[in-house]
């Protein structure tokens, strides 16, 4: 059951790698916004996630764009979105520019 | 609001900013005001409201709609005044100016046009004020930047008080002393306020944020941008405790201009300062036009301070070209730079935000054409030094000459703005996918917001 949840988190990373952080350009997962992936019994999906600037214009489409892509994972029913700024994200959790 | 969201006006009045940039250095390319004309004259006043109010007021109050509720983290209390308050904006600033040409004799037209255009300035720029002031205290403690537009807010408030007050003066609407003597005395004040405290201060205190965004460099709030505040703060102080100097006719105004004056570059001299360790500390490797078309607008800026302390410049026939480097190569210059960056990133939001995660869509660096633009920024800002040179030397056809250049090369930066909101530069492959709806040139798109 374990296994089953790590490979749909697995999943779930890949899918977000096709959503572009506009600004910068790389994934959001490379950009180190998404903290946290967890996922509950009944195809339940938990992301935490933040973006680069707190009360960034673009924060409801990137929450929204992250909802949507997770929603469209086989295996997942529902996908939950949090957004956070603890802690507060910089740019040293990049993997690259 | 942990998100924020987006100014539905903000572009209206940006595309009203541009409009009144290009009405404003079309009349000095004409001969309409200074150096043709006197720098107190009515024809003067025309252009440098214009400017002032048309180009740089709107724009700055456009951009703080926008990025307010990004300084604080929260939603804009009473968006929804922005437009009738841009509309007050427009018509109050248009009675004015027909005000300043009646004054003129060009025409014949009431007088009385210019304290209701004052009064429509002010019920316009109270709007803005009301808007930000009650945003900005919903938010408190204030983080810096925030506490810069704070201060610019209140800068807003004295000189929109001030106009009124001469408006009323030389409509003859009063017979008082008081309003004379702060005609007489008081427009220098006037413009500090207005130029320093209002317009400068904010853009300084908004782009600590945005140069922080831009460049991926750590969000500090280092000592010295600290200090900057207070010195800019105590700068606008004594700026304002001149103004019962000259009402109640004391003497001490200049000195008191001087300190200011003094405090006025300490503050510039630390916050470039600041700017170069943004720079130093920036995560992202390639920098983007936006930044580097900035860094001249801080070198006009240390440089016209820099030679404003000096009195005997201050005051002397070299203050237009001073007042000129500020106002176009400080003041306009970085308007230009921030919005070439900030209508490209508004766009992309209206345009692909709503279509994010389902299918591709472009890089907010993939709407603009870089090495067009940074030739029109270059030619930009080499006229507006030459301009400067012109108005030292005294030189009227040169400086024109110099104006045309200008025009050409801002008509060529606003080019890239139009291609950015018609999407020019983006792959076809990508341009229009499904489900997006291409932006308007300047109006919101009335189904896109609720």
């Amino acid at each position: 059951m374990d296994e089953e949840k790590e490979a749909l988190k697995a999943t779930i990373r890949d899918a977000l790698r096709m959503i572009v952080d506009p600004e910068i350009g790389g994934s959001l997962v490379d950009l180190g916004l998404i903290y946290d992936i967890a996922v509950e019994e009944g195809g339940i999906a938990r992301i935490t996630m933040t973006t680069t600037t707190r009360g960034c214009p673009a924060s409801s489409f990137l929450t929204e764009a992250v909802e949507h892509c997770v929603s469209a994972v086989a295996g997942i029913e529902h996908a939950h979105v949090r957004l956070t700024y603890e802690p507060p994200w910089t740019p040293q959790m990049m993997v690259e520019t | 609001m942990q998100g924020g969201t987006l100014s539905r006006w903000t572009m209206s009045y940006f595309a009203a900013a541009c409009l009144m940039f290009v009405l404003g250095q079309g009349m000095m390319l004409a001969g309409y005001g200074h150096p043709a004309a006197a720098a107190s004259a009515p024809e003067t006043l025309v252009l440098v409201h214009v400017i002032a109010i048309g180009w740089l007021s709107l724009l700055m109050a456009g951009a703080l709609l926008q990025f307010v509720p990004v300084l604080v983290a929260r939603s804009l209390v009473g968006g929804q005044l922005a437009a009738p308050a841009l509309v007050l904006l427009l018509v109050g600033l248009l009675c004015l100016v027909a005000g300043f040409v009646a004054l003129s004799g060009a025409l014949d037209l009431p007088l009385g046009l210019l304290p209701f255009g004052a009064a429509l300035l002010v019920l316009g720029f109270g709007l803005i004020a009301a808007v930000l002031t009650v945003t900005l205290i919903a938010a408190r403690p204030l983080p810096l930047p925030a506490s810069f537009v704070a201060v610019g807010l209140v800068s807003l408030l004295g000189t929109i008080l001030l106009g009124a007050v001469f408006s009323f003066a030389l409509s003859g609407l009063t017979g008082d002393t008081w309003p004379l003597r702060l005609v007489t005395g008081g427009v220098p004040l006037h413009a500090m306020l207005g130029l320093g405290g209002w317009l400068s201060l904010t853009a300084v205190g908004v782009s600590y944020r945005l140069l922080a965004m831009f460049l991926l460099a750590p969000e500090v709030e280092r000592p010295t941008s600290r200090a900057v505040w207070w010195a800019g703060t105590l700068a606008i102080g004594l700026v304002a405790g001149c103004v019962p100097l000259v009402v109640f006719a004391f003497p001490g105004t200049e000195m008191l201009v001087s300190v200011a004056m003094a405090f006025t570059l300490v503050a510039v001299l630390l916050y470039g300062g600041d700017v170069v360790k943004l720079y130093r500390t920036r995560k992202r490797k390639q920098p983007e036009l936006n930044i580097h078309a900035s860094f001249a607008a801080f070198a006009a800026l240390t440089f016209s301070v820099l030679f404003f302390n000096l009195p005997e410049l201050r005051a002397g026939e070299a203050a237009p070209a001073l007042v000129y480097l500020f106002v176009f190569g400080w003041l306009s210059g970085l308007g230009l730079a921030q919005l070439y960056k900030i209508i490209a990133f508004l766009t992309w939001l209206e345009t692909y935000g709503p279509i994010l995660g389902r299918v591709p869509v472009p890089r907010v660096q993939d709407l603009v054409d870089e090495r067009q633009a940074r030739l029109w920024f270059w030619l930009y800002y080499g006229s507006v030094a030459a301009a400067g040179l012109a108005l030292l030397t005294g030189v009227g056809l040169f400086f024109r000459a110099c104006v045309f250049l200008q025009l050409v090369a801002t008509l060529g930066v606003m080019r890239e703005f139009v291609r950015a909101r018609r999407l020019s530069s983006v792959p076809a492959a990508l341009r229009v996918p499904p489900g997006v709806i291409r932006p308007n040139l300047f109006l919101p798109v009335f189904t896109l917001w609720r």
